[in-house]
């Protein structure tokens, strides 16, 4: 009955247009979020390369060609590439200085042997577990990460044997081996592969396997540092790409394509999770200011109730109950209507060949409750004021 | 529960000049149980004494007590109570829902402490010969009719005291006695006292005493 008479004879035209611009804003707002924060979890996992990381070298031109132009990278270099914004850290790759031939070592795989190149990285720029990614003296078996391109010339040669081929999975179980020899000794050390990169062509090893083998094997005075790893700042691809060629350096294409785009999209999505927060916080306003007029329309009911004796705490919570459920109907709404747009929006990436997680992100929801709670506190604040002053008038 | 007023000035009568008798500015006490004429012209503070005793006004110097508390301390939850079990108020201007029935009306406020049935008002209803408004809206009522629906709407729940503002001031003489037998009845049920704020006319009732604005 209480009820029946705070909400008797009320405006809906202004509710409507409230719960429209309230339930477009909520479903923006889940849509966009969810789809940042795929955009930027795009890539991971498949990749062991951290996010938003290239690898860069300077251009080779005539100059470098007839030994007039540097192609490595000095200390002051690295350090003034560190200082720009949109850089968040820079680390010399080191190449090996020793010889080094790797083999397979297992009975289930063909023979196989090569002289190859190995480098090492900043372990930060990784996303591998660190107790994964160790190697000390003495230890027997050295963790590698294989550039991808080897596993497809493995299949390839697999599939000439008439061997079956393997998956990534099944290619981290085969055991290798690598000898590494300078003109004086030479030493056999297992290799374990732990994952795999599309972004270096070479094996990559620990920092302190690289040190071992410089150290003990080295053929002569260190290497000249030729290529660097650039972490660029989420979503600031443009400038870092921009920086490159203003500074003839070069980076492997897909990975400024892909981080490039991603810069892109999550910029678009920024812009549209701007406007749906505008749009939740105004229609927000609006469903607030409607509590208002309600109440300020039904002031004398509300005094009227208080002086008959009904608790003030009564009277604010069938206003805060009824708002909490209209918001509670267009936050729902707006969570059905996000998992169609997702459908969709997830069919027309993967028709693009980006399958992204299918998953809901947890920071949409995070945000729709966030969004509610805000809502609710806003609304019964509202009321408890407006019923107050009704009590002391 | 006795009800004290100590040199109670509301502001706006502060410039009015107030008989030796007066309430205003004396020291007054409403004891518990009796049954009390508020006697005055227009204009003397009939209904500012109704707001200031019930604690709906608190422009006033001087102090009002429950029981020796000052009103003025009571916190919200505390008159709350008081407004559902210790204090019931028939207003002049009634105060009744106009939008809601008779029905309504009365269940409203019978709902918070249950003290009648439905059956009960609707008898309460019969008695001053309005049984018939039930389902009607209480602002399509006559002020008569009104004003027995706002009687009966102030005696559904427990009280100490029914503070009554000019209640009569619609009805005829033959009314205004149903509504008084049934307003003394109820109070000598619950041993609960009355005030009744009136342009002079005692309508032939016994009160226990008198007092003046």
């Amino acid at each position: 009955m209480l009820r029946q008479l705070l909400f008797r004879n009320q405006d809906k035209k202004q509710l409507i247009i409230a719960i429209v611009g309230s339930f477009l804003g909520i479903t923006f707002l889940i849509t966009s979020i969810h789809y940042l924060i795929k955009v930027n979890e795009f890539g991971k996992g498949t990749e062991i390369l951290g996010p938003n990381t290239l690898i860069v070298q300077k251009k080779v031109n005539a100059g470098a060609i007839m030994g007039l132009a540097k192609t490595d990278f000095s200390d002051s270099e690295i350090e003034k590439m560190k200082k720009e914004r949109f850089i968040s850290d820079v680390k010399p790759v080191i190449s090996n200085n020793f010889d080094v031939s790797f083999q397979t070592d297992d009975p289930h795989v063909p023979y196989f042997r090569s002289d190859v190149f190995i480098q090492t990285v900043d372990p930060q720029f990784l996303d591998v577990k660190s107790d994964k990614w160790k190697w000390k003296e003495g230890d027997t078996v050295v963790p590698i990460i294989l550039p991808r391109d080897f596993i497809v010339m493995l299949n390839t040669f697999m599939s000439a044997s008439g061997i079956p081929q393997v998956s990534d999975e099944l290619a981290k179980e085969i055991r290798f081996k690598f000898t590494i020899k300078n003109e004086e000794r030479k030493e056999f050390i297992a290799a374990k592969n732990i994952g795999f990169t599309n972004e270096v062509a070479s094996i990559l090893v620990p920092q302190s396997f690289m040190e071992y083998g410089n150290k003990n094997f080295a053929l002569g005075a260190d290497k000249k540092i030729t290529q660097i790893m650039i972490a660029g700042k989420e979503s600031e691809f443009g400038l870092v790409e921009e920086y490159l060629v203003k500074h003839g350096l070069e980076s492997k294409n897909s990975q400024m394509v892909v981080g490039k785009l991603k810069s892109i999209v999550s910029t678009l999505i920024v812009v549209i999770l701007g406007i749906s927060i505008i749009a939740v916080f105004v229609s927000c306003l609006v469903l607030i200011q409607y509590l208002q007029l309600l109440m300020s329309k039904n002031a004398y009911e509300v005094r009227t109730l208080i002086r008959i004796g009904y608790p003030p705490h009564s009277i604010v919570k069938t206003f805060f109950v009824y708002f909490l459920k209209i918001f509670g109907v267009i936050t729902l709404s707006g969570f059905a209507v996000f998992f169609v747009f997702k459908f969709f929006l997830d069919n027309i990436l993967i028709a693009g060949g980006l399958a992204i997680s299918s998953t809901v992100s947890l920071y949409s929801i995070i945000a729709l409750v966030v969004a509610y709670c805000i809502f609710a506190w806003a609304s019964y604040s509202t009321a408890k004021r407006g019923v107050m002053k009704e009590h002391s008038a | 529960m006795k009800i004290s007023l100590n040199k109670v000035m509301p502001i706006p009568l502060a410039s009015i000049n107030h008989g030796a008798n007066s309430i205003w500015g004396n020291e007054v006490e409403l004891l518990p149980g009796k049954k009390i004429m508020l006697n005055a012209a227009s204009g003397k503070g009939k209904s500012t004494f109704t707001y200031t005793t019930t604690g709906l006004r608190n422009d006033y110097s001087g102090a009002i007590l429950y029981d020796d508390r000052d009103v003025k301390t009571f916190s919200v939850e505390e008159w709350t109570t008081i407004r559902q079990t210790k204090i019931s108020t028939v207003f002049q201007d009634l105060q009744l829902f106009p939008t809601l029935t008779v029905k309504e009306n009365l269940l409203l406020k019978n709902k918070l402490t249950s003290v009648f049935s439905e059956s009960e008002l609707k008898e309460k209803l019969d008695q001053l010969g309005i049984a018939d408004k039930w389902e009607q809206r209480c602002g399509l009522l006559s002020m008569g009719q009104q004003q027995r629906v706002a009687i009966i709407r102030a005696l559904a729940q427990p009280f100490e005291w029914l503070i009554m503002d000019e209640p009569f001031s619609h009805l005829d003489e033959a009314n205004t006695q149903l509504c008084l037998a049934m307003i003394n009845k109820r109070a000598d049920e619950l041993n609960a006292g009355f005030v009744l704020t009136s342009l002079g006319d005692d309508h032939a009732f016994q009160y226990d005493y008198t007092l003046n604005l």
